[in-house]
């Protein structure tokens, strides 16, 4: 045996799983409290463009207002890539391009890792030539405006810019410019409009008061549950709520005296947890942040009168964080009494560090855990027309198909906060568990001839198999139009076909494959006809046989689905002075309030 | 269109001397203008007002101007009462035009909503924010070519004439301030007559949907874009186009034509918007005489009457005999739901109306809605044409219980009676 020769070698160094980029963890007037400067792992993709531009998104630095461009941060500049990115700068854009491509692709990840399968985004038809690929365009000084919004006709999340409130600007100073690409709120919130906008294109279509206020719920959702994977917010706002996390004050560090508070250190201040984007709020004259999750105590008649997308929807925010905050109560008792030490006593003693630690711990990781089934949930929830209720059912279904006992109680407190807050789902005899499981088919029904996009393959393939899939699920639900409540079939069409494998907390797969099936109604704005839909979704298992068939019948909607409509432009100020138009969901007038 | 066929119902009272309530709409093209007369002596004015690219003229003269003639004629300068249900231009104008004329009467009291009151603070600053943005909204909507929307903001432009004469009382009478929950009972003398008021409602959540859109946030964005002055961000940072380096991303022109088209300020929709919120501050009045129910709503839209009719809908309305139309037969300005609490076939309307200068007002869906609810028992305004003005469809002969005025006197109004 000889030695090999004693030759330079270069050998394979492997990719870093992350990429370090510096960003806030709420907004600029946050300072560092809570842990406000913080780095973020993104996924690392080694060809990433200045933009960033990387296979999800590209940031475009266009400014309408100026007519103008700045220029686009390289990300694989080593200095750049040495300092875990720009630090955090107000005036310099390109650490602005930094921090919304870093909090847009930790929420993409989010959605990949609960769903098992990458996020695309909606092709609208309006996108024509579109010169971005797959991308998703993100326009971090878009426009002047109060306001930030997705827009599925230029398949953009549009971040405005605007000058804080001259004579009540909170936290800003007055006449300060405020970005909302700097509210880690913000990104979260409108990436989930737009990743919810490629899941159910159709959750755009307003056919009952809850499917608006849906997309908004749920972008809130996804926005607050990111709040608890960062460490140091929750260990402070553990710290300052003295364990019990949910209060929406934190107590100050030192206590007033008799004459109210003297210092900075003696003034409450809100529990940024459970509040979304603060400096927005403030900026445009709101005191605090633009809307709380925990509000108000439950109301099981609130839901008949609030009929605005926000209000509505801050009610099944409120339902989910209910559930949440019950689960941590519970699964931390173990945890007060091992320190010896109940909640009451708490209030006026300074917790211990290592039992902070220990429930920021729970607290974090049920959070994901909570994040994730909401996520998951999409794929079990109608393909049109979406309540609440049908939510609820879907967050059964999901955990109950990963998780088989409800032993950590999820479900159950689940169960009791959308109950306690009047979200009754339509055609259940109970609340119970066992009710609200959505039910297969009650014939078996298979398509044996589907296949399962494997894990690892080309995007020429899956696109093959997918339209291939498509196909035969098409000619089935013609065949089958009856089982599937369809009224015309010659108005029917396959949206999407996935296929998914996800991993449950146990270790255990699931891998099944995910579809809609739309069926369009009539539509005759000038008539005054709205558009109407009904749809299916199917859950099958990997060998085509149907697990779940969610329907949405036309037959008995398309009437409330049209009334509706109809209602809604009723309600809008234009609708006296123009002729009837079956508006879809607007994020941009949505949320500017008009 | 509104029934032709000729109905029983509601009772006839032509044959009746003195009926006990008549209700007289004065036909004066875009605007209102009712003249209730109690017990043929005592009389109430709601409303007085035309929008100013609405108006009719006949024999060269403003129908407003004849109705007030009449106005003066019939009720020999006493007035019990004098309504302004809210501050738009086609409910007031006239009170400003006669304002000394109207100081000659002797006038009882003088109502307007709470949100007209000098003395509150909400409503003085909402009213500031308002008026500054009218401004704005004017210019911009004619530098747009807007016709439409800038008729809407048009008719909110504060006619100070008119209000300052109403808020003085024209001199001597008493004004009140109204809003929803206040019952006004025997005012000015009335024995007999009760107001319960329905709206405008004062409480918080109300008040949250008055504030203009954006609140003051976009007052300011709206003032800083009118002036063409925009905030620069990142001073020394532009770029443009041609400056970008190859491997820069940069838009196509119809992305750029998008975000241009999204990042203008939408002067239409924040003037629709404005327009509703100042709709939803009128005074929702049931008058009450001689155990006769009459409804007289203003403009209000969808947002006030929601306010009230889910909860008292029924027994407010179930046994109304009279409904002024709200907001001209706008589509949203009488709710499906509240229609249809109204006692079929048993009650009269009458809208004061025509398409100019919104082509869409009266809705003609709701119209046809009327009619069949009242059973026929409704005409509006344009319905016979006026000689000499814009013909509104044609209607033929008016239903029973209605009565134009004489032809000698100018044919300007209809009149409804009840016994």
């Amino acid at each position: 045996m000889t030695a090999p020769p004693n030759k330079p070698v270069k050998r394979p160094i492997p990719p870093p799983p992350f990429r370090l980029l510096r960003a806030f963890a709420f907004d600029p007037s946050c300072s560092r409290h809570y842990g406000n400067y913080m780095s973020m792992q993104v996924p690392f993709e080694p060809d990433i463009q200045p933009g960033p531009a990387g296979q999800h998104v590209a940031v475009v630095d266009y400014d309408a207002a100026n007519k103008c461009y700045y220029e686009p941060i390289d990300l694989n500049d080593h200095r750049i890539l040495a300092g875990d990115g720009l630090n955090p700068s107000e005036s310099d854009p390109r650490f602005h391009q930094q921090m919304v491509y870093a909090v847009v692709s930790e929420t993409i990840e989010r959605f990949q890792f609960a769903l098992g399968r990458d996020v695309h985004w909606r092709w609208h038809r309006s996108l024509g030539n579109w010169p971005f690929q797959d991308k998703l365009l993100l326009l971090p000084h878009g426009v002047q405006d109060a306001n930030a919004y997705y827009d599925p006709k230029m398949r953009a999340i549009v971040f405005g810019y605007f000058t804080a409130s001259e004579t009540d600007p909170g936290n800003n100073l007055p006449g300060q410019t405020i970005f909302t690409c700097l509210a880690h709120d913000i990104i979260a919130h409108e990436t989930t409009h737009a990743i919810v906008d490629g899941i159910r294109p159709y959750y755009m279509e307003p056919t009952n008061p809850d499917v608006a206020a849906f997309h908004e719920a749920f972008a809130d959702l996804v926005a607050l549950f990111q709040h608890f994977s960062m460490k140091d917010a929750v260990l402070q706002a553990l710290r300052g709520t003295h364990g019990t996390l949910f209060q929406s004050k934190i107590a100050p560090e030192m206590k007033s005296g008799a004459d109210g508070p003297l210092l900075i250190a003696q003034v409450e201040t809100g529990n940024p947890l459970i509040g979304l984007a603060d400096q927005f709020g403030d900026g445009i004259g709101l005191h605090g942040p633009l809307r709380s999750a925990i509000g108000t105590p439950p109301n099981s008649r609130a839901l008949e009168t609030m009929t605005e997308p926000h209000d509505r929807g801050s009610i099944l925010v409120a339902a989910v964080f209910d559930a949440f905050f019950s689960v941590f109560l519970r699964r931390t008792d173990d945890l007060w009494r091992i320190a010896g030490i109940s909640r009451d006593e708490a209030r006026d003693v300074d917790l211990h560090p290592e039992l902070l630690a220990r429930l920021a711990g729970e607290a974090s990781h049920m959070a994901s855990d909570f994040e994730t089934l909401c996520i998951r949930a999409l794929d079990y929830a109608p393909a049109v027309d979406i309540t609440f209720g049908d939510y609820l059912r879907a967050l059964i279904t999901a955990d109950h198909d990963l998780v088989r006992d409800d032993d950590l109680g999820y479900r159950s407190a689940l169960i009791d906060a959308f109950r306690s807050r009047g979200i009754r789902p339509e055609g259940v005899p109970s609340y119970s568990e066992e009710a609200l499981l959505w039910r297969g088919p009650d014939e078996t029904l298979a398509l044996p001839g589907l296949r399962m996009v494997p894990l690892y393959t080309s995007r020429e393939e899956r696109r093959a198999i997918q339209e291939d899939d498509a196909k035969q699920l098409f000619q089935f639900a013609r065949e089958h139009a009856g089982i599937f409540g369809f009224s015309d079939v010659k108005h029917i069409s396959v949206e999407s076909f996935h296929s998914v494998y996800r991993v449950g907390p146990d270790g255990n797969w699931l891998i099944e494959m995910v579809a809609q099936v739309i069926e369009k109604g009539a539509k005759n704005d000038t008539a005054g006809e709205p558009n109407v839909f009904g749809g299916v979704s199917l859950v099958f298992n990997p060998d085509g046989t149907v697990r779940y068939c969610i329907r949405k019948s036309l037959k008995n909607r398309s009437e409330n689905q049209a009334a509706f409509r109809r209602d809604l432009w009723e309600r809008t100020s234009a609708g006296p002075y123009a002729a009837f138009r079956s508006l879809p969901v607007d994020f941009r007038a949505l949320h500017r309030g008009y | 269109m509104p029934a032709k066929k000729k109905t029983p119902n509601p009772p006839s009272s032509q044959a009746a001397k003195t009926p006990s309530i008549r209700i007289r709409m004065y036909r004066v093209g875009f605007g209102d203008c009712f003249l209730v007369t109690l017990a043929g002596t005592h009389h109430i004015l709601v409303d007085c007002g035309v929008h100013n690219t609405g108006h009719v003229k006949a024999d060269g003269e403003d129908l407003l101007q004849k109705a007030f003639e009449n106005i003066q004629q019939a009720t020999g300068r006493k007035l019990a009462i004098v309504i302004a249900t809210h501050a738009h231009q086609d409910h007031v104008s006239g009170y400003g035009t006669f304002a000394d004329q109207f100081k000659e009467f002797d006038i009882g009291e003088v109502w307007m909503p709470w949100t007209e009151d000098p003395n509150d603070a909400t409503a003085r600053q909402w009213r500031g924010k308002k008026e500054a943005l009218v401004g704005l909204l004017q210019t911009r909507l004619a530098a747009a070519g807007d016709a439409v929307a800038a008729a809407a903001v048009d008719n909110a432009t504060a006619n100070p004439a008119a209000m300052q004469a109403l808020h003085s009382g024209f001199g001597k009478a008493t004004v009140r301030y109204l809003k929803a929950g206040d019952t006004v009972d025997a005012p000015a003398g009335l024995t007999g007559f009760s107001a319960r008021i329905l709206g405008p409602p004062q409480d918080q959540s109300f008040i949250s949907k008055m504030n203009p859109p954006g609140s003051d946030h976009y007052l300011r964005m709206a003032i800083t874009a009118a002036d063409g002055h925009t905030v620069h961000p990142f001073p020394g940072w532009d770029l443009e186009e041609s400056h970008l380096l190859p491997d820069w991303l940069r838009l196509d022109a119809k992305l750029t034509g998008l975000i241009s088209a999204a990042a203008e300020f939408s002067a239409a929709a924040v003037a629709f918007s404005l327009d509703k919120m100042l709709n939803n501050t009128s005074i929702v009045a049931l008058f009450t005489f001689a155990g006769k129910h009459m409804l007289f709503p203003g403009d209000a839209q969808y947002g006030d009457w929601a306010y009230w009719y889910k909860k008292t809908g029924a027994e407010v309305l179930s046994d109304i005999c009279f409904y002024k139309v709200a907001h001209h037969g706008s589509m949203n300005a009488t709710p499906k739901g509240a229609l249809e609490e109204m006692p079929l076939g048993k009650f009269a309307a009458m809208a004061s109306t025509q398409s100019k200068p919104f082509p869409s007002i009266p809705q003609p869906n709701l119209i046809t809605a009327i009619g069949e609810r009242t059973a026929g028992a409704f005409v509006q305004s344009d319905s016979i044409p006026v000689a000499g003005a814009v013909a509104g469809p044609k209607l033929g002969t008016l239903p029973a219980g209605f009565v134009q005025g004489e032809e000698s006197q100018g044919e300007y109004w209809f009149d409804y009676s009840i016994a």
